[in-house]
């Protein structure tokens, strides 16, 4: 009825200041429209696979360092790596940062990534980086045990020493372990147990069938699980060590343990994009990140990744969790051959078993 | 104001009215058809051009022929628990002698679930009802519960999408005359014979309506699932989510997405047959007085109460538990009271702070305007022209977010049309995908409204824009702030399709929250969500303002629309 003569109401003020409204809200509408075109010299835009608690000072440290102005956004391995595959003809960032070696091998494999070998390169073992330099290794991640303390204690177990100890009806419905469907945790993890068995697939099949009746929950990301561990919900599960250390940093009462058989390890790595638009910027934070510069700031955060290079030592007390612990190297070759045969074996036979 | 045209004037006669279609055909084909076709285009070929493989191989796969029947259940489930539940909560507000105080709690709490990011009940869940639950474990004593499968994530849906329901029957119920109830009293009806045959089957195109919405919003919830479904409860949005994110198989989520779209379709044409079939006009222009309490006996409305109380204390102990995780070292292990969480988001998450109010500040005006219109033509308009837009306003809708955040993403990070890494990606995905509530609020409320109304203003010689500003208008008001409230919040919570459209340049709030909870910082995680309830409640509390100002002088003729 008076709808009409509402606006009437707001249009008192001054000229002047209406103007100045105007202005604004059209400033403010043109803002978002505009694309991420700007590039200022020395910016460089990335996708950190690398929680942001752990991405954050690295990349600060690189800012001071280079000079170089770094915009970027955490996502997890496979959700990095579907957007990078998604944009490959409109690149929108120049490295990818961080993430398990097989996240890297699988963009290979879609030719997303430029060949470049730092300086660094020629100093890591072979596991450490590609041949061609599609991708290089700035930190390792082995996987560990983690279960809760008081679990443990109320079913009078030890921490599991053997991937048979999964096994236990005790830990029935109570493991949490990551979806291989997303989760790099998950992939090296399968991987980690066809080595553990020879590759012997049939055994190794069998065996995950066991243990699919003791998991409570697939989550979608490898750190997903670690606070249901951490909090009793779960009593245990498979999970990197850099996640397992933090939850104990957190203050949750967890124990860590390592299978007598040997459990695998991920490189993780740092890769520049074909097509980027910061090339040479790009170039220098891999320069940067595969080198001591950045991998000796690891252990000063408390970020519990053990450095590529051989020339920066993991930090003592992370030395002294692994003390003992067999690390059985992943044939990354025949991993990245067979990953997505494994998978889909494993979708159908373990995960869709329950 | 685009759709200022008359009721009955021939579309061709009309240009204004024209002009509107044509841009808003452009509009759908841009943002809703293109997109889909350049998603079909990717599952429906392979180097050699067509081909039908992966659907068949899809229809053919035993484990995507299972999601696709939970996926069925689950939402059908949800939908019943959702529209019961709405519908018990817009009933006892509107028929039983409720204190305006229990009202203003009522649609507080009833907004929450709404307004919060998608995991918050999931989160609560986890907490209360698992092996060391709070309720379970600690209250309970059970050994062993386990929280992960079908009771929990059809509980928890339901419960964070039955606000939808209660949003499109509130105003229905408010709407039904109280007049029409009082002459079947005064004909000796007794209360539980009127609510059965004048209440019930006035409100059962907006339980169609209410049905329809939450189906579809559990049909597309990946969220809940992802945490709640456990090993055993595979549905497809999770699938396809999985299979594109973490498989990179791009064609496989598609096809999966594919299969969802069959019952979206199916449910979304039994609703409209539903509604067609009869007519629900309730406001025809005579005065008639609101109802006052006359619904409910006393039992039955004692019955209510306690009903409503139950779960919204229970609504309010969730919620209560987020703000308590917000605020200490870490739940559960150490719990000394910090402000740190809130440090960390207004330090590290600013930029995902700014960038998410500015896209829902311009998403909503538009999405609000988008609705009312589209509503508006599909109530007020007939012939194929009118199915066509209402068939193609859902699809975004209907799609698993998901789904449409990856077609958006193939669609427009090539030319003709670059948008990946701009604001105007999301604020569009927004109001396409968000905006089918205010359509709906908009059709359900025209539908009330007798044609005759517009044609009286008409026959009195005011002009068909004067007719739409000072009749029509009025009445969809509610509907246009509805579609402006349910676009904000979605722009705050919404993370399904944004995951993908998100960037360098323009990050959200949910992406953070997702991101804190799998970097298991589940206090900033708290933090996040108690931030975006804090602001939405505020905004949808400015907007709830207005329109109780706005519409004021209309209830004097009888709109009874507005509460």
């Amino acid at each position: 009825m008076r709808l009409g003569a509402r606006p009437a109401a707001g249009l008192t003020h001054s000229k002047g200041s209406r103007f100045t409204r105007r202005a604004f809200v059209a400033s403010a509408l043109a803002a978002p429209f505009a694309g991420g075109t700007a590039r200022a010299a020395g910016a460089l835009n990335a996708y950190s696979i690398w929680p942001e608690n752990y991405a954050r000072p690295m990349m600060e440290a690189f800012e001071k360092a280079s000079g170089i102005a770094v915009k970027f956004v955490r996502f997890s391995s496979g959700e990095a790596l579907a957007r990078v595959t998604a944009e490959k003809n409109n690149p929108q960032i120049d490295v990818l940062f961080g993430g398990p070696v097989e996240t890297f091998t699988a963009g290979q494999s879609k030719g997303v990534f430029e060949p470049y070998k730092s300086p660094s390169w020629a100093d890591l073992p072979a596991r450490f980086k590609d041949k061609d330099g599609q991708w290089t290794a700035i930190a390792d991640d082995p996987l560990v045990f983690m279960t809760n303390t008081a679990f443990l204690k109320q079913h009078n177990l030890q921490p599991p020493a053997s991937w048979g100890d999964l096994l236990n009806p005790a830990y029935k419905d109570m493991l949490q372990m990551a979806d291989a469907r997303t989760s790099g945790t998950a992939v090296t993890r399968i991987f980690s147990i066809l080595q553990a068995h020879d590759r012997n697939e049939d055994a190794a099949f069998a065996y995950m069938k066991k243990l699919r009746k003791n998991i409570q929950s697939y989550t979608k990301s490898g750190g997903g699980g670690t606070l249901p561990v951490g909090l009793g919900q779960a009593g245990g599960g498979i999970f990197f060590i850099v996640d397992a250390l933090f939850t104990r940093q957190k203050g949750y009462d967890v124990q860590i343990s390592f299978p007598k058989e040997g459990i695998g390890s991920a490189a993780e790595c740092i890769a520049l994009i074909k097509g980027a638009k910061n090339l040479d910027a790009g170039k220098k934070l891999i320069d940067w990140a595969t080198s001591p510069d950045m991998q000796s700031l690891l252990a000063p955060n408390k970020i519990n990744f053990l450095p590529a290079h051989p020339k920066v030592a993991a930090d003592p007390s992370l030395a002294d969790v692994l003390k003992g612990a067999k690390i059985i190297e992943i044939d990354e070759a025949w991993a990245g051959a067979n990953r997505q045969r494994i998978i889909e074996r494993w979708i159908a036979e373990v995960l869709n078993a329950g | 104001m685009a759709a200022a045209v008359t009721a009955r004037a021939p579309a061709h006669s009309d240009p204004f009215r024209m002009g509107v279609i044509v841009v808003l055909w452009l509009l759908l084909g841009l943002f809703v058809l293109y997109p889909l076709a350049c998603l079909l285009g990717r599952a429906f070929s392979d180097d050699t051009g067509f081909t039908l493989g992966p659907i068949v191989g899809a229809l053919g796969n035993p484990t995507h022929l299972r999601a696709l029947r939970n996926s069925l259940v689950l939402a059908t489930l949800v939908g019943i628990l959702g529209t019961a539940a709405g519908f018990l909560f817009a009933y006892t507000v509107e028929r039983t002698d409720m204190s305006r105080g229990a009202k203003r709690l009522i649609d507080l709490v009833i907004l929450l679930p709404l307004i919060s990011p998608p995991f918050t009940t999931s989160i609560g869940f986890v907490f209360s009802f698992g092996p060391r639950g709070l309720i379970t474990y600690h209250l309970l004593g059970m050994q062993n519960a386990q929280v992960y499968g079908w009771v929990s994530t059809t509980c928890a849906e339901a419960l964070t999408y039955f606000p939808l329901g209660f949003l499109a029957l509130r105003p229905l119920i408010a709407a039904i005359g109280g007049d029409l109830e009082e002459a079947a009293f005064s004909l000796g009806g007794s209360r539980w014979q009127v609510f059965r045959t004048v209440t019930l089957p006035l409100t059962t195109p907006g339980l169609g309506n209410a049905f329809l919405l939450i189906f579809a919003a559990s049909l597309a919830d990946f969220a809940t699932p992802l945490i709640l479904a456990g090993n055993n409860l595979p549905v497809l949005p999770t699938d396809a989510y999985l299979q594109i994110t973490g498989m990179f198989d791009l064609k496989g989520g598609a096809v999966l997405s594919l299969l969802l779209l069959v019952p979206a379709g199916l449910v979304f044409f039994a609703q409209r047959y539903l509604v067609e079939r009869r007519s629900y006009v309730t406001i025809t222009g005579k005065i008639g007085g609101r109802a006052h309490g006359a619904g409910a006996a006393p039992l039955a409305r004692l019955l209510l109460w306690a009903n409503c109380a139950a779960l919204t204390l229970f609504i309010l102990y969730l919620y209560g538990l987020l703000v308590y995780a917000s605020a200490v070292v870490a739940f559960g292990a150490n719990e000394t009271l910090t402000l740190d969480n809130y440090r960390v988001i207004f330090t590290e998450g600013i930029p995902a702070i700014k960038d998410t109010l500015i896209i829902a500040l311009i998403g909503m005006p538009l999405g609000g305007l988008y609705g009312v219109i589209v509503g508006y033509l599909i109530a007020r308009s007939r012939g194929i022209g009118r199915h066509m837009i209402e068939i193609v306003s859902m699809i975004n809708y209907a799609l698993p977010g998901t789904i449409v955040g990856i077609a958006y993403l193939i669609a427009f990070n090539d030319q003709p049309l670059v948008l990946t890494g701009t604001a105007t990606i999301i604020i569009a995905c927004y109001i396409f995908r968000y905006s089918p509530t205010g359509i709906r609020t908009t059709v359900a409320l025209l539908q009330q409204i007798d044609r005759s109304i517009e044609e009286a203003s008409f026959s009195l010689g005011a002009s068909s824009l004067r007719t739409f500003r000072s009749v029509t208008l009025p009445l969809i008001l509610p509907a246009f702030f509805a579609g402006l409230g349910t676009v904000f919040i979605r722009a705050m919570t919404a993370i399904s399709a944004t995951i993908f459209l998100v960037s360098i340049n323009w990050t959200l709030i949910t992406v953070r929250i997702l991101e804190n909870m799998t970097e298991v910082a589940l206090g900033p995680a708290a933090a996040f969500s108690v931030f975006v309830i804090v602001v939405v409640l505020a905004v949808t509390s400015l907007l709830n303002i207005a329109l109780s100002r706005m519409t004021a002088p209309t209830q004097r003729v009888s709109v009874g629309t507005a509460s």
